[in-house]
């Protein structure tokens, strides 16, 4: 007899979280693939799926496509995409989107808009709002929202959601979670994360790290932003300041960051630097993916000036990567936002830095890939983080939204 | 290396009448993994390939697949054992649709029929496997399509058939960059999913960006098959452009 064990209840809870995210992550599955993939028994299946079924979380039906085969089909266990929904966002320095995205991770709806470098952040609230609002209105009616997360380029306290450092972006607004929660009046807190941190999550569950449980993300916008995944978790530090790869200082001395100090990544390799090396200038109505393209472009056209900043910068970029694969022995390095581009762009300068950089056991097995997510990291994400919640205590979170007259 | 490689070749040698093409040349891919085949033009890249793909017969050498020794003497031998080789001028049908580029000749296989509406739908589902973003119908026409998307219909053959070995000969010559670099991610997931992928470019940044090891030819030999994390771009330029760098390629 197990003393202080778990309780039948905590078990029940734990399996209920766990069917839900493996249909969330993995798609429909049958009671034997679940069965067999959770290590439970089919009974057990059966009864935890009658309770999320009760609970409109996930419903058993035929399944679609292809590939029938002769006899019967088995049913499949779905999520309820359309029904239980998170609200992401995404504050980018040159854009914002708002999505809906369903339980299974399919984004059901989304409205994205470019954002005016300087633009007044008194406005940024008004118009994420409005697109959230829009989102919403065009929900089935009996769908239930479940949670929301906004990613930005800046530094957040976990205990409370704080913007501490955002050198990059004004949002006008320390508490932006609290403000949005308090202007949507759907009864749900807004999160707040650094966007890179939720890229590192979003590859790690649904794109080029699904299997991998200690990779690195690298972000680039107008800054660099690092995610790292260790074992499996976020790596957030002490307060969840963690993972802020931009500000390792890789130049003594060198150029200046954003951030007061000399020689951080972010400063070697951002946007600005390379725009700067390639001699351009950064333009109003070119937004900073664009112009990042524009170069590797032109490098490849054999652009001298262009070819040179990129390989000042793949050689810095490798440097970084070089000591993240000393420091953390990551399986994987994902390149995503505009250091997509600058990976490919660059890629011979940055292994070769790493060639003659990095410790050789670390090295040799260390993958590089780029997002497999695309622009949509950041995202991603966020919905992934919204969900976090519903997916460790499904019924519970869902009585208790489904019913809001009964929260005070 | 405890892996069996897909492919092993050594000794091989491939004479054009009384001109020696290929010397003794070795080469191996790997499943998992994205093998770059570099080297000057006439090295004797698409040779090797084209010996591969049981369009040349060797006159020399070992051939093994997955560890057994084959005989491979015409393309579609090499078909039916998992080698799928995408050449330069794509052998797809312009006038033809996405679906009926990828089954082409397979309409039928192992006695089962298959419908338009299932064609469609695995010509879909393996598209969106391979692309980030969609190709819209897949009933285009060929002639209709990008570049860089007929690329990817034709690497989507190999997908769609269960293909072991995929050979690129360099797919992104005559692609712009945006879609050289789908086509590079495309790539580097087939390999992702296991196959064993050979791609043959002179573009180092597409070299150093996918692949896992760089196999060197040099003037109709194979100079050096090394792990591209354990190489410089300089070496890789020396070894192609002289045979060799420093302790790696010929000896003097
Ligand atoms: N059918 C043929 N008959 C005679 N010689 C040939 C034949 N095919 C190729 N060669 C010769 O073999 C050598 C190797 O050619 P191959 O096409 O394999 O080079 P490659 O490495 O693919 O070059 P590239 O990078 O330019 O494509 C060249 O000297 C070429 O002229
Ligand atoms: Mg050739």
């Amino acid at each position: 007899m197990m003393k202080g064990g778990p309780s039948q209840e905590d078990i029940r809870r734990h399996n209920l979280g766990t069917l839900l995210r493996f249909v969330h992550l993995r798609g429909p599955a049958s009671r034997a693939t679940l069965a067999e993939s959770l290590g439970l028994n089919r009974s057990t299946i059966m009864a935890l799926t009658a309770d999320l079924t009760a609970a409109g979380l996930v419903r058993e039906e035929l399944p679609r496509g292809p590939g029938r085969r002769a006899g019967r089909p088995s049913l499949v266990v779905r999520p309820e995409s359309t029904r239980v929904y998170v609200l992401a966002f995404e504050v980018g320095v040159d854009r914002l989107v708002v999505a809906r995205v369903g339980l299974g991770g399919v984004v059901l709806d989304r409205r994205e808009g470019v954002r005016a470098r300087g633009s007044d952040p008194a406005e940024l609230l008004g118009v994420l709002v409005a697109g959230a609002r829009a989102l919403v209105r065009k929900a089935e009616r009996d769908a239930v929202c479940v949670g929301a997360t906004l990613g930005f380029p800046g530094t957040v306290r976990r205990s409370d959601d704080t913007i501490m450092f955002g050198p990059n972006l004004d949002v006008g607004e320390l508490r932006l979670g609290d403000a949005l929660s308090r202007r949507l009046g759907l009864g749900i807190p807004v999160s707040v994360c650094n966007d890179a941190n939720l890229g590192a999550l979003a590859e790690h569950e649904r794109g080029a790290g699904v299997g991998c449980d200690n990779l690195i993300y690298l972000h680039g916008d107008v800054g660099v932003g690092g995610g790292i995944i260790a074992h499996g978790r976020l790596l957030g530090g002490d307060e969840g300041f963690g993972g802020e790869i931009g500000h390792m200082i890789i130049n003594p001395g060198g150029r200046l960051c954003a951030c007061g100090s000399k020689g951080c990544l972010e400063a070697e390799v951002g946007e600005r630097t390379l725009l700067a090396h390639a001699g351009r200038e950064e333009s109003p109505d070119q937004p900073g993916r664009d112009a990042v393209r524009a170069v590797v472009a032109a490098a490849d056209a054999g652009d001298i000036a262009a070819r040179e900043a990129l390989q000042r910068v793949g050689s810095w970029l490798g440097l970084g990567v070089a000591n993240l694969v000393n420091v953390f022995n990551p399986g994987l390095v994902v390149f995503g936002g505009t250091l997509r581009d600058i990976y490919l762009g660059a890629a011979a300068q940055i292994r070769s830095v790493m060639a003659t950089g990095a410790l050789a056991a670390p090295r040799e097995r260390v993958k590089l890939r780029t997002a497999a997510l695309g622009d949509d990291t950041t995202l991603v994400g966020a919905a992934e983080f919204a969900f976090a919640e519903v997916l460790a205590d499904p019924v519970q979170v869902l009585t208790r939204l489904r019913a809001p007259e009964a929260v005070p | 290396m405890s892996v069996t490689p897909a492919l092993d070749l050594r000794g091989i040698e491939k004479s054009f009448g009384s001109v020696t093409v290929l010397h003794d040349v070795a080469f191996s891919a790997y499943p998992g993994e994205v093998t770059a085949l570099v080297g000057d033009n006439g090295a004797g890249k698409t040779t090797l390939v084209k010996c591969i793909g049981g369009i040349h017969a060797f006159d020399a050498g070992e051939y093994r697949f997955e560890g057994r020794p084959v005989r491979i003497g015409s393309p579609r031998e090499a078909t039916r054992l998992g080698i799928e080789i995408v050449h330069q001028d794509l052998a797809l049908c312009e006038n033809l649709d996405i679906v009926q580029n990828l089954f082409l000749g397979r309409e039928r296989r192992r006695g089962l029929t298959l419908d338009e509406t299932a064609m469609e739908e695995m010509a879909r589902s393996t598209l969106s496997g391979l692309a980030v973003r969609t190709m819209g119908s897949v009933r285009q026409r060929i002639a209709t399509l990008s570049g860089g998307q007929r690329q990817t219909v034709a690497i989507a053959r190999a997908v769609l058939w269960d293909s072991k070995v995929v050979i690129l000969d360099e797919p992104a010559a005559a692609l712009g960059i945006a879609q050289t670099q789908q086509v590079l991610e495309v790539v580097r997931r087939l390999a992702d999913k296991g196959l064993a992928v050979v791609l043959i470019s002179h573009n180092m940044n597409d070299v150093f960006a996918v692949s896992d090891r760089i196999a060197a030819m040099y003037l109709g030999r194979m100079v050096a098959q090394v792990r591209t994390s354990d190489v410089t771009h300089r070496q890789v330029v020396e070894l192609i452009t002289s045979g060799a760098s420093g302790e790696l390629g010929l000896r003097r």
